[in-house]
């Protein structure tokens, strides 16, 4: 019994205190400045969503590191409006249930005024309505896959789209690397290899290069033997792989096992070094698409400055594409309330839409009429040495349809 | 009436709330199986899941009203449960939880594969449904269908059964189709429960139903009290709350989470309210003031 009573006791005093502190604690900024409501106080809140613990917690480190050094930028020369900008940090851990309480939060508690994430689109999708509903400007940082933007007019995203990107790509594989019959590769449980497939089809026949073979493998899967045979016969320039990472390297070594030379390309499921891990020499040579490549040396300036700063934070660490994306993210949005002169969401959000050609440090961006961004350049990588090393910059233009 | 209720609570704390209440509702369907009839279930969170996609296809597709959706995810849930139930519950103890751990497994990998589901990409788009007013509602008919049931014939054949089956059997009762019932019905409250789930959350995605969502539930049962109604009700929400309310220590909240649960199994093996009957505390506090008063 009294086992019983210290364990009640102990167990009341850490809700208790949790909860005081729960209620009590005005929000975790940077800057920690008191809690008023954004249109009333002298800072800007701007929000971040997205995991700074569980699997996608890389994604979410990087995009809060862009974020927060966008924000030192800015209040450095002085703030927006005369105000400075406050990043609101939060973390769901990674999972979807706690997403929308952490959104939520942000908008009730911490009233901000925008709030950039998440980089993965299912999470995008599931607080786009919330924002929508609460009138608070969503910018995901990350969100590629479809139905993000539609949700509404407060919703708007940076990413580099795979629909803007693979046309460029296939462009330049047909006429400057002469892939005039190509063999396509499915993953059919993969949901994003499927749809890159498909905006690959339209950008093949646009190209007026034809698909001699079209081959279906699946994730998971480890003996490519019999789509390779296939391919083998229908004598292909290049083969363009749609999937992820792990089946591409295993993929590549049957073509060169059944003693094809050929190139593979693909989207950024390829981006990992797991590619040449798994591949070893037979995916030298092959080739991965991406919105952002760290290269000091070509960089445009205002990138080059950004690796630059991000390198002295980081210990000589390169940027990835996360926290380019966050940097940007929260850049436009202190632009657009800039124009607008007003830090209400329902000014700044349209002339957020009007953005147009503005230089990120990410790559050019352009919000289209359906507020999808179209980005400029697209990064084509190559295998070179078991590394990724950029092969071509490509300029990109909006989508047809 | 969600006006006046706006103006009354932060979003926040009506948003915390309601997934109290939610988890409350499965909870106490998983009580029913494991707590007052004894069968160890991991699999609960597929039940959910079948009553989350069953409701938000009915309303986001077909536009039918809510609340009908809302038992049709339970029925929905409750019949999978029936037809799992019949071969599964031949099984006892671990055999039994693996089992329901490999079918929650499938249910997942099947709507990853489906089409309606919207597969890995998810279900967006679920009309926000859930409030806290019918979540409550929910909440008092879930808490008084089980007390009913716990102090009914039905809920003394399952307590026999859980203690012990052979026994149970020689007195008559038809331990199997007691059992297939409860799992049928727990899997019901599942279902309703993941009705609302999908319209508070308004999307979907199969990986949010693994087996770790499976484990919560039953942590919430076994750390308030296996077969305890209100001991469900307690772990749930202390459940539920600490990691929101822990926010504030950021990377440590999951640790002190963890210290919690691992605090609680050494002080109250049983659970917070495991082997606490108020009625009966109630009567001795009236004896004792009897005693006092002569």
């Amino acid at each position: 019994m009294k086992k019983f009573r210290v364990a009640i006791i102990l167990i009341s005093v850490l809700l208790v205190a949790a909860l005081a502190a729960g209620c009590g604690s005005k929000p975790s900024g940077q800057s920690g400045a008191g809690g008023n409501a954004a249109s009333g106080g002298d800072t800007i809140k701007i929000g971040f969503m997205g995991a700074l613990t569980g699997s996608e917690a890389s994604y979410g480190i990087e995009t809060l590191k862009g974020m927060n050094m966008a924000a030192g930028d800015l209040n450095k020369a002085g703030g927006v409006l005369g105000k400075k900008i406050e990043i609101v940090q939060s973390d769901h851990g990674s999972q979807l249930s706690q997403a929308a309480a952490v959104v939520q939060k942000m908008i009730s508690q911490n009233h901000v005024v925008a709030i950039v994430g998440d980089p993965t689109t299912g999470k995008t999708k599931l607080a786009a309505p919330i924002c929508q509903q609460n009138k608070v400007v969503m910018l995901s940082a990350g969100a590629v896959g479809p139905g993000v933007v539609e949700i509404g007019d407060y919703i708007f995203r940076d990413t580099l789209l795979d629909s803007v990107a693979a046309p460029a790509v296939t462009k330049y594989l047909v006429n400057d690397l002469g892939w005039k019959k190509v063999a396509l590769v499915t993953s059919t449980n993969n949901d994003y290899s499927v749809g890159l497939t498909k905006i690959f089809e339209k950008a093949l026949a646009d190209n007026k290069a034809t698909i001699v073979d079209r081959e279906s493998i699946q994730d998971g899967d480890k003996d490519f033997s019999a789509q390779v045979t296939k391919i083998k016969q229908s004598n292909p320039d290049g083969i363009i792989f749609t999937g992820y990472y792990t089946e591409g390297g295993l993929f590549m070594k049957e073509v060169r096992r059944q003693g094809m030379n050929l190139k593979m390309a693909g989207g950024d499921g390829m981006l990992s070094p797991v590619l040449w891990k798994l591949g070893g020499q037979a995916v030298e040579g092959s080739m991965v698409y991406t919105g952002f490549a760290a290269d000091p040396a070509n960089a445009a300036p205002q990138t080059k400055e950004f690796i630059k700063k991000y390198q002295a934070a980081n210990d000589n660490k390169l940027p990835d594409m996360f926290s380019a994306q966050g940097y940007d993210a929260v850049m436009l949005l202190a632009r657009a309330m800039k124009d607008a002169n007003s830090i209400d969401p329902s000014k700044f959000k349209d002339t957020l839409a009007q953005t147009k050609d503005y230089k990120g440090v990410s790559g050019n961006i352009t919000f289209l009429p359906n507020r999808e961004p179209v980005k400029s350049p697209v990064y084509l990588l190559e295998v070179k040495n078991q590394q990724f090393a950029i092969k071509k910059v490509i300029p990109t233009a909006a989508p047809t349809e | 009436m969600e006006n006046w209720l706006a103006g009354l609570i932060n979003p926040y704390y009506e948003q915390v709330l309601m997934m109290v209440g939610i988890y409350i509702i499965a909870a106490l369907g998983l009580n029913l199986i494991t707590g007052m009839c004894g069968q160890l279930s991991f699999g609960h969170a597929a039940f959910l899941s079948i009553g989350a996609y069953t409701a938000a296809i009915m309303t986001r597709n077909l536009h039918l009203p809510f609340i009908p959706c809302v038992f049709a995810g339970g029925l929905m849930a409750a019949l999978f449960g029936a037809l799992l139930g019949l071969p599964v519950l031949k099984l006892t103890g671990d055999y039994l939880g693996i089992a329901t751990l490999g079918f929650g497994e499938i249910v997942r990998v099947v709507f990853t594969n489906l089409k309606i589901t919207g597969g890995a990409i998810g279900l967006a788009a679920i009309p926000r449904d859930t409030n806290l007013i019918n979540v409550l509602v929910f909440v008092v008919l879930t808490v008084w269908a089980m007390s009913y049931l716990h102090n009914s014939r039905f809920g003394r054949a399952l307590a026999a059964i859980r203690e012990d089956e052979i026994a149970a059997e020689s007195m008559g009762i038809n331990a199997m189709f007691y059992k297939v019932q409860a799992f049928a019905l727990g899997c019901f409250f599942a279902g309703m429960s993941g009705a609302f789930y999908a319209h508070l959350l308004q999307y979907l995605n199969p990986s949010d139903f693994g087996f770790a969502r499976s484990f919560d539930i039953l942590n919430f049962v076994v750390l308030g009290g296996l077969g305890s109604i209100p001991g469900a009700i307690v772990g749930t929400a202390v459940l539920t709350l600490a990691p929101e309310f822990l926010r504030f220590v950021a990377q440590y909240r999951m640790m002190i989470y963890g210290a919690l649960l691992v605090l609680m199994m050494i002080f109250r093996p049983n659970g917070l309210l495991g082997g606490v009957d108020f009625r009966r505390l109630l009567r001795r506090r009236r004896q004792k003031a009897a005693v006092a008063g002569n």
